[in-house]
């Protein structure tokens, strides 16, 4: 990521002439020069993209621009922020948290923070994964982009080759103002807070593990525990239990690379909230996806040109609850065939044909998509 | 290249880390590790270098002595990480070739898994002749690209410049 050094930005964007009381604004700008090398960085990336639907318009959108700022006020503390824009108008703060370093193995951190799920939630730039969208999985099951506030613990072990992460955080709300939030076809979704006036009554709890003390490949594993949160704390039937659990890896060897994911949320109390709501949750959701890809261009080449192919199988009704007939239509079979051209580090042009089918019937819809990502 | 006898460093005040660019923390734990490598009990270190040469400031490269002997040489580098930038330490014998990568002070989460000693095992016993490209010789950390390319080519870049030190007639390897 290139480093910019902006001391004027910087002073008026974070106000430190009112925060020092030692030093007047020239004295505190005279030593932020002096120290000034690295202390902030500018960054981001997006995505632009086109779908191409059978029988349907398409689409061209500009799905996401985020702008990423990190000041580093010592060695220690670090303020790291995102902030994003959906379809060029929607703004979203994606997160904006503060890391203490404890030791070279612990970190505290708390803000708005990416719940640990998964690949795609929290590695998501779009040169660093293939295919214009991101995997319908980590759409429906793992409700990508998926951030709440919390606090936590962080860091790793060089020794174990081993990473790890534990926070309390909010969780997704299942009923706000009379209304019943969560549904059967994408499941959490339609719950996430995004820590905006986010309602909270349940404390929820988040880890993640990682490995890659073998060449070439590492492991995740994630577990995200709580009860959802609602504004009627008198109601039962207003809040659903869940647990979801992850796994997940990613492998690169020479020109070849692959990666996987699986997903499983369990549910409780979905009976009493589908009655009350009349909605149709499901009981247990999941799936997994998996993907190969192989770089056409040789190593030596400054670019890369990986084709690829992924198949994903999810079902938001894996289960149902209280006799509630299971939705076929909920159980999606996809494939997607493309290719990712890295015409430079950070730059991506994209393309994909995706092949999606439900367990509801033998129809198939097709949908063409080309795209370009960047990241700096 | 000369080295500065013993008599001269021992009297000089550059025989710690410490006193020059690097932050306490970077330093000691240099110093740490140089002399647990070397099994001694404090190394002493004195600049190989009297001027900065193509590549390698002088106030990075250090010959490591031990009772007026010179075991080796470390070479403390920095380079970037996603938002940060991160300090690593190399220890060579005294022909160059790498006994030890490490990374010394890493400031943020996202790539800190370079730390990792098993992927830092891929540089030991190299010399100055040895190059390393990512995905070639250098495996790759998912999650953890910016931060591998970013010390792949720091490594690559200390051995081109110590090969040509090396073939310019220097260091004295003595």
């Amino acid at each position: 990521m290139k480093q910019l050094t902006v001391i004027c930005v910087l002073l008026s964007f974070f106000g430190f002439s009112q925060s020092m009381n030692f030093q007047n604004s020239a004295m505190r700008q005279l030593s932020n020069l002096e120290n000034s090398e690295n202390r902030i960085t500018l960054g981001g990336y997006g995505e632009i993209n086109f779908n191409g639907y059978d029988g349907a318009p398409n689409e061209i959108d500009v799905q996401r621009l985020v702008l990423l700022f990190a000041y580093k006020f010592d060695d220690r503390t670090q303020f790291v922020t995102e902030v994003e824009y959906e379809h060029v108008q929607e703004v979203y703060v994606e997160q904006a948290f503060v890391n203490y370093n404890i030791t070279d193995n612990l970190n505290a951190r708390a803000g708005l923070m990416l719940v640990p799920m998964g690949i795609i939630n929290e590695y998501h730039e779009g040169p660093t994964f293939n295919g214009v969208e991101r995997p319908s999985l980590d759409d429906t099951i793992i409700p990508t982009t998926w951030r709440e506030i919390g606090f936590g613990i962080a860091g790793r072990s060089n020794e174990l080759s081993f990473r790890y992460q534990l926070y309390a955080m909010n969780g997704f709300v299942s009923f706000n103002d009379d209304n019943y939030i969560l549904i059967g076809s994408d499941g959490l979704r339609k719950g996430r807070q995004k820590g905006a006036e986010s309602v909270n009554s349940d404390i929820n709890i988040s880890a993640k593990i990682e490995y890659y003390g073998l060449p070439n490949i590492r492991f995740g594993l994630a577990a995200y525990s709580g009860k959802t949160q609602t504004t009627d704390l008198d109601n039962a039937a207003t809040q659903v239990g869940l647990t979801m659990l992850g796994a997940d890896y990613r492998y690169t060897k020479g020109r070849f690379s692959s990666r996987g994911q699986w997903a499983q949320t369990r549910l409780k109390d979905v009976a009493a909230y589908n009655a009350a709501g009349n909605k149709d949750l499901g009981s247990t959701m999941g799936g997994y996806y998996i993907e190969g890809a192989y770089n056409l261009l040789p190593l030596t080449n400054r670019q890369r040109l990986d084709i690829f192919v992924r198949y994903e199988d999810f079902d938001t009704h894996k289960k149902t609850a209280g006799g509630m007939t299971a939705n076929p239509a909920y159980h999606r079979k996809e494939t997607t065939v493309g290719f990712s051209y890295h015409l430079a580090p950070g730059v991506v042009f994209k393309g994909d044909y995706q092949n999606k089918k439900t367990a509801a019937s033998d129809d198939v819809i097709g949908q063409l998509n080309f795209g370009v990502g960047f990241f700096f | 290249m000369k080295i500065f006898s013993p008599s001269f460093f021992l009297l000089s005040i550059k025989v710690s880390l410490v006193s020059l660019v690097f932050s306490l923390q970077v330093s000691k734990k240099a110093e740490r590790e140089i002399s647990k490598v070397f099994e001694i009990e404090q190394a002493v270190l004195v600049q190989t270098l009297e001027q900065d040469m193509p590549g390698i400031d002088q106030d990075r490269l250090y010959t490591v002595f031990d009772q007026g002997q010179a075991l080796g040489y470390a070479y403390v580098g920095e380079a970037s990480s996603q938002t940060d930038t991160f300090e690593y330490l190399v220890i060579f014998d005294t022909n160059f070739t790498v006994k030890k990568a490490k990374v010394l002070v890493y400031r943020e989460d996202y790539g800190s898994e370079i730390g990792s000693k098993r992927w830092l095992k891929q540089f030991l016993d190299k010399t100055p002749d040895d190059r390393f490209a990512y995905r070639q010789n250098i495996a790759a950390i998912s999650g953890a690209t910016i931060s591998v390319k970013s010390m792949t080519n720091a490594m690559n870049n200390l051995m081109i410049s110590l090969a040509s030190w090396q073939n310019n007639g220097e260091p004295n390897k003595s």
